[in-house]
C-alpha cells in the first residue's frame, strides 16, 4: 500500500511549475545571461535577484503584476562556482546540454545548432530570467530594472533575448489552442485529474506523484514501492524542490503549413481541409479532441473545464480512425493508446508551459512575409531524458511504437522532405508532401532551482 | 533435448568476459565510438541485432535487506541475434570485426594476443552461456527476407500515396505498370 504522499513545499519551489501562473500574464520576456565577472560577483547579482523570485506559494493578496523565475545552465552553475564535483550530481543530459545532443533530437538539417540564433547552445548562456506581466507597461518596467541591476553589477551580458505574448484566445501559430492539456499532480492544489493522469483499469484517473516533476519528491516508482529511492537528484541541497527546464525556440512556417493543408484537401475525400488539418493535430482549432468528435468541433467545448481531456484511445479508437495513431497530441501523449492501461506512457509526462512569439501571418495568407514567428516551447520534468527526450525521440522523430514505419511527426516537418503522414480510413489517406513546418532555433537545458537551493548558490555553500 | 540458443531458424548468441583491470575506460571509449561510425556487426549480413553491454558491479539495495556484494571484475557481454549456425558466423566474425575484436576482447581476460581467427573464436566459444529463453520477433524470418519485405512495403506505400485520387481504370494501369500482372 503506498503511503501519502508528503505535500510538495510550495514556498521552496518557484512558481509556474505545478500550477501555472495563467493567460492574466500575457508578456513574457525570456533572458539568457552571459557571466562574464568572478563567481564572487556574479553570486552578489543573484543573492540580490533572489527577493524577486516568485515562488509557487498561493497569491493571497491578489496576483502580482510582474513575476520572476530563474534558471541555471550547467555552463551557468560553473560560472556562479557552484563546485565541480557538485555540477557532476546532475544528469548527464544536462551537463551536455540540448546542443551536444541535437542529432539524437532530430535537431539536423535546417534545425541544427550551426544554424540556431546567436548566444544559444553554445556554453554562453548561464541564467535565465524569465519574466512573466499582465500589461505592457509593467513588463516593460520590469525589464528596466532587470537591465539597471545588471548593470550595477557589471559583468552580466544578456546574450539572447525573446519577447513573448499570448496570441488571441490562446492559440498558437499554425491556429490551434494549446497549452491546456497538462499532467494532473497530486498535492498540486491542482489535480485535473481527469484526462490529465494515469488512467485507472476499472474507468477514471487519477494525479501522477509530485516526483515526476518535482525533485525530493516521490515519483510514479517511489509511490509504488516506498523503500526505492526518490528519483537522482543533484547533491543536496541543490536538488529540492527543484526541477529541469527545457527551452526551445521552434520557429514556425504557416505559409507553408497553409500551403500543404490546402492542396492535400484537394485529394481528402473524407472532408474538408480542416478535417484534414485536425486530423494531423488531433484536435479541431478549439481544442475539441478528435476521439470524441471526429466530425466537427465540440461546441460546447471548454478548455477550462476538468472533462477537457477526459478521453482514452485504446477502447474508442484503437486503429485510428477517429483520431490518427500518428496525430500529434496522441503521439506527444499516447495516454492508454499503447495498451498495459497506459504503463508505457505516464512515465513520459511533461508540464508545458509555452508561449507563442512573432506577430500573426494575415489570415488566409500563403506566403511568408519573412517574420520570425513560432513557439518559445518550455517544459518541466524530473528526467530531461526519460521525459522530453523520451517523448522527442521515440515518439514525434520515430514511428515505429505506433506501428507507423518512418512516419514522424508531420507538424514537426521532414528536414528531407520525403516524410508522410498515413491517417486511417478506408481506405487510408497518405497525407504529403512533409515539409519543413518547424525549425528549431535554438534551446538549452535548465535546472530551475528551488528557493533554499537559490540561496545556497548565492552564498557559495553549493 | 532442443537447443536453448536456437528459435526458428535464428540463433541467440552470449557471452560473457572479464575485462582486465585498468582497461575498463578505453574499452568503453571504443564502444561508444563504434555506434558513431556505424558497427561493424554491419558487415555480417547474418546479424539482426548485436549488442555490448558492460556490467561495471552488482547493485544491491540495503533498504530491501540485501547483502552488500561485488564483482571482482567488471564484465562485458556480448549478444548477438544471427541467422543459421553459430559455427560458420562466428567464423565469420573472427574475420571480419578482427581489427575492432582487437580493442574489444583484447581488453578482456585470457583473450588470445591475436584477438582473432581460431584463436578468438575459440575464446569466443568458451565463454559462451546458454540463454536461459531466446525470443526472437521472427525467427523464421532471415535478415535478407525481413529487408526485402521492407523493401516491398516501402514501394507499396509509395505506390499508395502516388496515386490517390487517380480513377479505377488509371489506378489499375498504374498498378501494372509498377507491380507487373497480366
Amino acid at each position: 500500500m503506498a503511503a501519502a504522499t508528503p505535500k510538495v513545499d510550495l514556498a521552496d519551489l518557484q512558481g509556474d511549475i505545478l500550477r501555472a501562473y495563467g493567460n492574466d500574464y500575457d508578456h513574457t520576456t525570456y533572458a539568457f545571461v552571459k557571466i562574464e565577472c568572478p563567481p564572487e560577483q556574479a553570486r552578489a547579482w543573484f543573492a540580490d535577484l533572489l527577493d524577486h523570485v516568485t515562488t509557487a506559494e498561493p497569491w493571497t493578496k491578489g496576483k502580482p503584476l510582474t513575476t520572476l523565475n530563474v534558471s541555471v545552465t550547467a555552463p551557468g552553475l560553473a560560472a556562479l562556482g557552484v563546485a565541480s564535483e557538485v555540477i557532476g550530481t546532475f544528469s548527464r543530459e544536462f551537463r551536455e546540454g540540448m546542443s551536444s545532443r541535437a542529432t539524437l533530437l532530430g535537431d539536423i538539417g535546417p534545425s541544427a545548432p550551426s544554424s540556431w540564433e546567436r548566444g544559444l547552445g553554445t556554453g554562453d548562456a548561464h541564467v535565465l530570467l524569465t519574466i512573466n506581466a499582465q500589461e505592457r507597461v509593467d513588463h516593460r518596467r520590469a525589464l528596466g530594472k532587470m537591465r539597471t541591476a545588471m548593470d550595477g553589477f557589471g559583468g552580466l551580458r544578456i546574450v539572447y533575448q525573446e519577447d513573448t505574448a499570448l496570441l488571441e484566445g490562446s492559440r498558437e501559430h499554425f491556429g490551434y489552442a494549446d497549452g491546456f492539456a497538462q499532467p494532473a499532480i497530486e498535492g498540486s492544489g491542482d489535480d485535473k485529474a481527469r484526462g490529465g493522469g494515469v488512467p485507472l483499469a476499472k474507468g477514471g484517473w487519477r494525479p501522477l506523484a509530485p516526483g515526476e516533476f518535482v525533485l525530493g519528491y516521490p515519483d510514479e516508482d517511489t509511490r509504488v514501492d516506498p523503500k526505492r529511492r526518490l528519483p537522482n537528484a543533484p547533491a543536496a541541497p541543490l536538488g529540492k524542490s527543484g526541477t529541469y527546464m527545457v527551452w526551445r525556440k521552434l520557429y514556425q512556417d504557416v505559409a507553408a503549413w497553409r500551403r500543404v493543408m490546402r492542396d492535400a484537401a484537394t485529394l481528402y475525400k473524407d472532408g474538408d481541409e480542416e478535417k484534414l488539418a485536425a486530423k494531423v493535430v488531433g484536435r479541431w482549432p478549439d481544442g475539441s479532441p478528435l476521439v470524441t468528435h471526429p466530425e466537427k468541433p465540440d461546441p460546447k467545448f471548454d478548455a477550462s473545464k476538468s472533462a477537457a481531456n477526459d478521453f482514452r484511445y485504446y477502447d474508442a479508437d484503437r486503429d485510428g480512425k477517429r483520431c490518427p495513431l500518428g496525430s500529434h497530441i496522441r503521439r506527444s501523449n499516447p495516454r492508454d493508446a499503447l495498451g498495459f492501461e497506459g504503463h508505457l506512457s505516464f512515465r513520459h509526462r511533461m508540464i508545458r508551459r509555452g508561449m507563442p512569439y512573432g506577430d500573426e501571418l494575415p489570415a488566409g495568407s500563403m506566403k511568408d512575409d519573412g517574420v520570425d514567428r513560432g513557439l518559445v516551447f518550455v517544459c518541466f520534468q524530473a528526467s530531461i531524458s526519460r521525459q522530453f527526450e523520451g517523448v522527442q525521440v521515440q515518439w514525434l522523430n520515430t514511428g515505429n511504437l505506433f506501428a507507423l514505419g518512418h512516419d514522424t511527426d508531420f507538424i514537426l516537418g521532414d528536414p528531407n522532405g520525403k516524410g508522410k503522414m498515413t491517417i486511417q480510413g478506408d481506405p487510408p489517406f497518405f497525407l504529403s508532401p512533409q515539409e519543413v513546418f518547424v525549425k528549431t532555433r535554438g534551446g538549452e537545458y535548465l535546472f530551475v532551482p528551488g528557493m533554499t537551493a537559490l540561496s545556497a548558490i548565492a552564498d557559495g555553500i553549493a | 533435448m532442443s537447443d536453448p540458443n536456437r528459435n526458428g531458424q535464428a540463433y541467440g548468441f552470449q557471452a560473457m568476459t572479464p575485462i582486465q583491470p585498468g582497461m575498463e575506460d578505453d574499452l568503453r571509449a571504443h564502444l561508444e565510438g563504434m555506434h558513431a561510425e556505424g558497427s561493424p556487426f554491419a558487415k555480417l549480413a547474418r546479424t539482426h541485432m548485436a549488442r555490448f553491454v558492460i556490467v561495471p558491479d552488482f547493485y544491491n539495495d540495503r533498504s530491501w535487506g540485501q547483502k552488500e556484494e561485488h564483482l571482482d571484475l567488471q564484465y562485458l557481454i556480448f549478444t548477438s541475434n544471427l541467422d543459421g549456425d553459430i559455427d560458420s558466423y562466428l567464423d565469420e566474425l573472427c574475420d571480419v570485426v578482427a581489427p575492432d575484436a582487437q580493442e574489444i576482447w583484447g581488453r578482456c581476460v585470457g583473450c588470445p594476443a591475436d584477438a582473432s581467427g581460431t584463436a578468438l573464436k575459440k575464446y569466443l566459444k568458451h565463454n559462451q552461456i546458454d540463454c536461459g529463453f531466446f525470443y526472437a520477433a521472427y525467427g523464421d524470418a532471415t535478415v535478407g527476407k525481413v529487408q526485402a519485405a521492407l523493401a516491398q512495403r516501402e514501394k507499396v506505400i509509395a505506390f499508395a500515396s502516388r496515386t490517390q485520387g487517380l480513377d479505377p481504370a488509371e489506378l489499375q494501369q498504374a498498378f501494372v505498370a509498377e507491380f507487373g500482372g497480366k
